[in-house]
């Protein structure tokens, strides 16, 4: 009698517990323990037969599907090339700004934010073809392609250019190296580089020795975006509310103070 | 995802403590009545050699309901491979990367899961199981796998075009189990097979049989729908 009571009482507690989870992944195992539970009371009630079904097929079977279905669909997919400040793999971890900003908006839908670094030409074309939801990675509004869009900025930034080594040659067709860690390589040992880089991305490089090459900074000011697609009207407008919040709460402040000065 | 608003999840949650409240107070139920079933109890395991009522009731006394639930089963399943196969088989998408936990406990688990499936499925007749629970067990199993380790190297391991062709055997088999005691002028459904003393493992013959068939088709039909799935809307 105790134990079907406290079973009793037990399982809206769980149920409500599951209901009200953000994160479908801990909703799904409420469930779960929801129908464990349940099965407890069968096999009290002398049910045995249900029991076990109820326990192969609710906390199991359904699971399983639940599960399987919030691995395609439960999770924001970022990809993204390295960008030093914003978005980087430091040890084991990813940090930077970028990281703490889509890290609580993915908390605020309520999915499981994925990062994939990528080179940042097929960053676009995996956002193109619907493989990823967003695009990150000190991408500016002016770099967007036709077809994706942008969110409003969040932080301020600048260009600059850098050639070299010295002397120049009238050669300047210089395929740019795919993924940012390859052009640091690059001018870590001299080669010939000729690129255009975003701020963060420059003040990396400026650690370097830029010695034998020329820098120039280029007229103008834009402002680091995330893209997406231009169809996804949905995750634009959260984007967008979700920025604007973080703006006006003065998040967005604290948080610049904390990766970027 | 859509705010649900406050008042509705007040009055949720309200709804679901008053009616859990009612359930334990005024349903006290403490089991049979000792007494109270033994005479069916006794009749049921005579009249169908299972020791396991349940068993004896949806495999023997009510077996024509039963036939007519995996005719259903079969159709589900034939629909969704019918439906299915008019979509595009999606390019093999890359494989999501499984942590090794994960995998590792699948390949610890799988063996004991599939060994409870099958031992509900043979020990249906005499303890609580039977061939539905007991195929789900073994399939539920073989998804951990397939979520493990890819849905296309479990297919490839367990010959998914040799298993559909089971399938439609075992379906084949459980209607002639169903038929030809008819044609031969025994107990209608289920008189083929003897049914034995109650409670020694092999007893109620048509029970256990039945058992196995059922068990099979489950095991088998759960598996070609999750791979269907995972084949033509993507990788599991």
């Amino acid at each position: 009698m105790i134990a079907r009571t406290s079973l009793l009482v037990l399982l809206p507690v769980v149920a409500i517990f599951a209901l009200t989870r953000r994160r479908r992944i801990v909703a799904v195992i409420g469930m779960a323990t929801f129908s464990l539970l349940l099965s407890s009371v069968y096999l009290l009630l002398y049910a045995p037969d249900v029991a076990i079904t109820e326990a192969a097929i609710g906390a199991a079977l359904v699971t399983f599907i639940y599960v399987l279905a919030i691995r395609r669909t439960g999770r924001l997919v970022v990809v993204c090339d390295e960008a030093p400040g914003l978005l980087e793999r430091e040890g084991g971890r990813i940090v930077g700004l970028e990281h703490a900003i889509l890290t609580r908006f993915s908390r605020h839908l309520g999915l499981d934010l994925v990062v994939r670094f990528v080179p940042s030409e097929e960053a676009r074309e995996m956002l193109g073809r619907g493989e990823a939801d967003l695009a990150a990675g000190g991408i500016v509004a002016a770099q967007i392609e036709e077809g994706l869009c942008a969110s409003t900025g969040f932080l301020e930034t600048a260009f600059f250019h850098i050639e070299g080594p010295l002397p120049l040659t009238a050669d300047r067709t210089v395929v740019p190296p795919a993924y940012f860690a390859d052009l640091v390589e690059a001018i870590r040992h001299g080669r010939r580089v000729c690129v255009t880089l975003d701020l963060a991305r420059f003040l990396a490089v400026s650690r370097l020795d830029l010695s034998r090459y020329r820098v120039s900074r280029l007229p103008g000011n834009d402002q680091y975006v995330f893209a997406l697609q231009a169809e996804n009207t949905e995750l634009r407008r959260r984007l967008e509310a979700f920025l604007s919040d973080l703006r006006e709460s003065g998040r967005l402040e604290r948080l610049h103070e904390r990766y970027v000065r | 995802m859509r705010r649900v608003s406050p008042a509705f999840v007040a009055v949720a949650f309200l709804l679901v403590i008053c009616m859990c409240t009612a359930v334990v107070v005024l349903f006290d139920y403490e089991g049979p009545a000792p007494h109270a079933g033994a005479p069916y109890l006794r009749q049921a395991a005579r009249d169908t050699g299972a020791a396991n009522l349940v068993a004896g009731i949806v495999f023997d006394y009510r077996f024509y309901d039963t036939l007519f639930e995996i005719l259903v089963f079969a159709v589900a399943v034939l629909g969704v491979r019918f439906y299915l196969a008019q979509v595009e088989p999606s390019a093999a998408a890359e494989q999501i990367p499984e942590s090794r936990i994960v995998r590792i406990s699948a390949d610890l688990l799988f063996g004991p899961i599939l060994l409870l499936g099958i031992y509900l499925v043979l020990h249906g007749h005499l303890s609580p199981g039977g061939g539905f629970a007991g195929g789900t067990v073994a399939g539920t199993g073989l998804l951990l796998c397939a979520v493990a380790l890819g849905a296309d190297i479990v297919a490839i391991r367990f010959h998914e075009t040799l298993l559909e062709r089971l399938e439609w055997l075992i379906l084949l088999a459980i209607l002639l189990v169903a038929l030809v005691p008819a044609l031969l002028g025994l107990a209608p459904l289920t008189g083929l097979l003897p049914r034995g003393a109650v409670g020694q493992p092999a007893s109620a013959g048509p029970v256990l049989l039945l058992n196995v068939l059922v068990g099979a088709k489950v095991f088998i039909g759960a598996w070609a729908v999750t791979y269907a799935f995972s084949r033509h809307r993507g990788e599991i």
